[in-house]
């Protein structure tokens, strides 16, 4: 039988609720979602807004079934998957879109609520801001008020629904925080999870082609932030180890992207002098690698292993944001020893490339005598000489470092530490080069250290025999300033400058790191918490040694606790009103009495009875019947009480 | 040509058997435990049941997917938005069962119908609690009430429709008041047992034959020639008042309805007895004597009534109406059922 498939008008009282419901859950997914995936739903949502409206007919199931196959054969075209968190939520949405179009009773309405339930989960799966809670239970608030407006009788307002929707989340909202706080975390994902990688993160290029980019962004993204246990150390020691590039094909610098385990990579290293611990709070970069001071020899991330060349990796990427303690020797040594293989492998230098720097090295090799006194010449070189440190330099084309060290001159780290290198090696001294970060600003509000996007920075290692690798960073001997106050300082001043409101900026500065400590304090205790911070809170908490049983158990006795004063509470809620105590007493004087009022029988008539029936002094009864009137009616209050009292005592 | 017949029930009588055996089982079993309810009776909380909707079961079902997800993900904000809305189940349940608990249910009475009309009851729900009570329902087998909100302090009648077949006392065994609020994740009924009933008078037959004639109730007046008796004066003019006795020049003059009465007048009083009706069984004579009671009743005529052990004389108006047509309706059947 066909349904017909014009309709009442009778959903709009929920129907703009489940749209409003709808909208805001899919808003978070818009900056994700091809653009045809969201004018698709805005459209059906208007579309569906219109016909209910005007009472129009609902699409055949013949269209809809050609929308569905066209969207479902898009969604395939323009992720070429349909799991993840990117496809599932461009399915949630189409299905969204195709739902609105046949929704016809009240009922149908709960699937498109669920929907906008899984969009409003997969929006906090893709990312987690300052603002991503208060904005989830808006949406939730909403969803809840459009679930009630469906089920709604036809005489309750939509203030009313949303009234209710809200007492309801509050109710639920200790029961929500304890299940929160005790459920217990797990180290490890069941699956491997696939996260949307649609929307690009800055981070570190695991390549590094100086010359080829012709300026450095100075995004002032967090690339991580860092509490130290004792004192921050000075700027000029905070070197952020991260990445190492080995491998020179002319052009361009790369090294082993794939995480890998150096069976002696940690036992090369000779830690002297005072360890720094602290905690580093990493956002997302999508890559294997991790960032610790120069030079970590503890960290507290799960499998992450330190490999050949003393980096440090994860084997899985680091999709999320990550916590981890490191404890690192700003003094240190690695190795003593290198094969001939590894010195090679190091040395080796692609054939007929960069001639001139060939030579150049050769001959300042020659004049110094030693390893140590060539880089010293190679350092005062840059110093000396007319090198300048800019963050937009010219490109460089063929021959990159004969261009830079002979022609333009101008460059940021990566150009010296590229150059430096290229030197090391024509000369045959073992070099390679570290990516990471350099500097960071101190947040006095938080506390903690931020370094920024915009603190990425190249250094060098050289091999010396018998001391083992060193840091040398070139760029020090170029601009000592980027070395000694960071860029983000010199950024900051900068950008003051040019704006000519030092002032404002200043202020605004002070705003944005009263945010950044905001969201610091976030991180750690709400989106950080891991099995690790549980743990440590359950200890705080008092709890022994605390494992998943004890937790959970703490949870559902919790968890029925609440839910027993919720009851409880709307047990209060629907109380009856208390009877008064007059009415108790003249209902224990009918008792006495042993008879039963009639219907309408006043209390006058009642007493004349009862005097008869039972022989009663007809004093105390009508003695009875006046205190009572007087509470009822009178000026009674605390008095006729007693005297109801006292009367109805007498009677025997 | 018939279908075939296969030696066992086919699955989906089976299961709606099973179910009606439930139901009927769980329903015997929720009297004996309760007893009989006075008229006007509170529920407790021991005796509203609750039970989660299919609703429910998918939404259950969508919200361990997400500990799953949140798990897997380890993402601390989705375990907020899953928390969140298993505590809005928990509090969702005992909201439901809270929305019924404390409400006062009282017999409103019904009005007699004619057997194969609908019977409906009225019940009184009241609530006394100082928050509204939102969409309380009534039931009845498959029959239910329509849905309202209740304020604070207000009562309202629901209308429970009872198909009836036969005559006599047709009684509400069983009623139940529910509902799905907040969410429709559960549902929370009550069973009440109240002694109430509602009375079925006969059907009246569609194909009577003509009542006995008229016969004068007062012999010692006779009629004149012309059929008219002697004016007595003028009356406010009623329906079912013949055209011929209303004073139509009164009416020219002042534009009022009045009758004529007359003194002795021929109120055209008749006697419907059950052993003069034709008719092959006691139904069928109940159904015609009913047909007589009524036409008669609408014509404002006189009539009397007399059945085995009971009689009454002609007259007409409310009271004999109602007084014939019980007798009628009870008759061979006790007072009550």
């Amino acid at each position: 039988m066909a349904r017909p498939r014009g309709t009442d008008g009778s959903l709009l009282a929920s129907l703009p609720w489940t749209l409003g419901a709808l909208a805001l859950s899919i808003a978070p997914h818009l900056p994700y979602l091809p653009v045809w995936i969201s004018a698709a739903f805005f459209g059906c949502a208007l579309w569906r807004y219109i016909i209910e409206r005007q009472r129009r007919m609902l699409p055949s199931a013949w269209f809809r079934a050609l929308v569905a196959l066209i969207c479902f054969l898009g969604v395939l075209a323009t992720y070429a998957s349909i799991s993840g968190v990117g496809p599932g939520s461009a399915l949630l949405a189409i299905m969204a879109s195709l739902k609105l179009l046949e929704t016809r009773k009240r009922r149908d309405q709960f699937v498109l609520l669920f929907i906008s339930v899984f969009l409003v989960m997969s929006a906090l799966l893709r990312e987690q801001w300052l603002w991503s809670l208060p904005y989830m239970i808006v949406s939730i608030i909403v969803i809840m008020t459009a679930w009630l407006r469906m089920s709604a009788a036809a005489n309750e307002t939509a203030k009313q629904s949303f009234r209710t929707g809200g007492r309801l989340l509050l109710y639920a909202a200790p029961l929500a925080i304890a299940m929160w706080i005790f459920f217990p975390r797990l180290a490890t994902p069941f699956w491997a999870v696939p996260i949307d990688t649609s929307r690009a993160t800055s981070g570190l290029s695991d390549t590094m082609s100086p010359g080829d980019i012709s300026s450095l962004s100075l995004s002032s993204e967090v690339a991580f932030r860092v509490s130290f246990d004792g004192p921050v150390p000075a700027p000029r020691d905070r070197y952020w180890r991260g990445f190492i590039l080995t491998q020179f094909n002319g052009r361009s610098w790369s090294g082993n992207k794939d995480a890998e385990v150096g069976r002696n990579a940690t036992e090369q290293i000779t830690a002297r002098g005072e360890p720094v611990a602290y905690e580093v709070t990493m956002e997302a970069t999508r890559q294997h690698y991790v960032f610790a001071l120069d030079m970590p020899l503890e960290w507290s991330l799960p499998k992450t292993h330190m490999g050949r060349h003393q980096q440090l990796t994860r084997t899985l990427p680091i999709d999320q944001r990550v916590a981890y303690n490191a404890v690192s020797y700003p003094d240190y040594r690695v190795g003593t020893e290198l094969s001939d293989l590894y010195r090679r492998w190091y040395s080796s230098l692609p054939d007929n490339t960069n001639p001139l720097t060939a030579e150049l090295a050769q001959r300042m090799r020659a004049d110094a005598g030693n390893d140590q006194a060539f880089i010293n010449a190679v350092l005062n070189r840059f110093h000396e000489q007319e090198y300048f440190y800019t963050l937009e330099p010219p490109p460089l084309g063929n021959n990159p470092v004969d261009r830079f060290l002979f022609e333009t001159r101008r460059g940021f780290c990566e150009h010296y530490a590229s150059a430096f290198s290229v030197m090391m090696r024509n000369a045959g001294i073992p070099a390679r080069i570290v990516l990471g970060y350099h500097g960071g600003e101190i947040n006095p509000m938080g506390g903690h250290l931020i370094v920024r996007q915009s603190d990425a920075h190249a250094w060098t290692e050289v091999w010396l025999d018998g001391l083992g690798w060193r840091r040398v960073d070139p760029t020090a001997a170029v601009a000592p300033e980027r070395i000694d106050y960071g860029a983000s300082d010199a950024a900051f001043e900068g950008l003051a400058e040019a704006w000519g409101l030092s002032a404002p900026s200043q202020w605004l500065h002070r705003v944005s790191l009263a945010i950044d400590a905001l969201d610091a304090k976030w991180n750690d205790f709400v989106l950080g918490y891991g099995p690790e911070t549980q743990r440590r809170f359950m200890e705080w908490l008092g709890m022994d040694d605390p494992g998943w049983r004890k937790m959970m158990f703490t949870m559902l006795g919790l968890v029925l606790g609440l839910t027993i004063g919720v009851s409880l509470l709307l047990a209060l809620r629907y109380r009856p009103p208390a009877k008064d105590p007059a009415a108790i007493l003249y209902r224990r004087f009918i008792e006495k009495t042993g008879l039963e009022p009639g219907v309408g029988e006043t209390a006058e008539r009642f007493a004349r009875r009862a005097i008869q029936a039972r022989a009663l002094s007809a004093t105390t009864v009508e003695s009875i019947t006046a205190a009572y009137h007087d509470t009822r009616y009178g000026p009674g209050g605390e008095a006729a009480m007693t005297r109801l009292r006292l009367a109805v005592s007498a009677i025997a | 040509m018939s279908s075939i017949q296969w030696p066992f029930p086919s699955p989906g009588k089976f299961l709606g058997s099973l179910r009606a055996n439930a139901v009927a089982g769980v329903g015997r079993w929720a009297r004996r435990r309760q007893g009989t309810d006075p008229a006007t009776t509170v529920l407790r909380p021991g005796r509203v049941y609750i039970l989660p909707t299919g609703v429910g079961f998918v939404f259950a079902i969508m919200v361990f997917a997400m500990l799953l997800g949140s798990m897997n993900y380890n993402n601390n904000l989705s375990f907020v938005l899953t928390f969140i809305l298993i505590g809005v189940g928990f509090v969702s349940m005992h909201q439901c069962q809270r929305n019924l608990v404390g409400l006062e249910l009282t017999f409103a009475g019904t009005e007699p119908v004619f057997a194969g009309q609908t019977l409906r009851f009225g019940i009184a729900v009241t609530n006394r609690s100082k928050s509204t009570r939102y969409g309380i329902r009534l039931m009845h087998d498959d029959a239910q009430s329509e849905m309202h909100d209740l304020r604070p302090g207000e009562s309202r009648v629901f209308v429970l429709p009872v198909p009836t077949e036969q005559r006599g006392w047709v009684s509400l065994d069983r009623f139940g008041v529910r509902t799905l609020f907040p969410f429709e994740l559960f549902r929370a009924w009550a069973w009440l047992h109240m002694d109430i009933s509602g009375l079925v008078y006969p059907h009246p037959a569609e194909h009577a034959p003509e009542p006995p004639p008229t016969t004068v109730a007062h012999g010692h007046r006779q009629h004149d020639a012309r059929g008219e008796e002697d004016f007595a004066g003028l009356r406010k003019y009623q329906v079912g008042d013949s055209p011929r006795h209303v004073a139509w020049k009164a009416f020219a003059r002042n534009g009022q309805l009045l009758s004529k009465q007359f003194a002795g007048a021929d109120t055209s009083s008749q006697w419907f007895d059950f052993d003069d009706v034709v008719a092959n069984d006691t139904e069928d004579r109940l159904s015609i004597l009913t047909r007589w009671v009524v036409n008669a009743d609408r014509k404002q005529e006189d009539y009397g009534l007399r059945i085995p052990g009971a009689e009454f004389e002609p007259a007409h108006g409310e009271t004999q109406r109602r007084a014939c047509l019980e007798t009628l309706a009870l008759f061979d059947k006790g007072s009550g059922a």
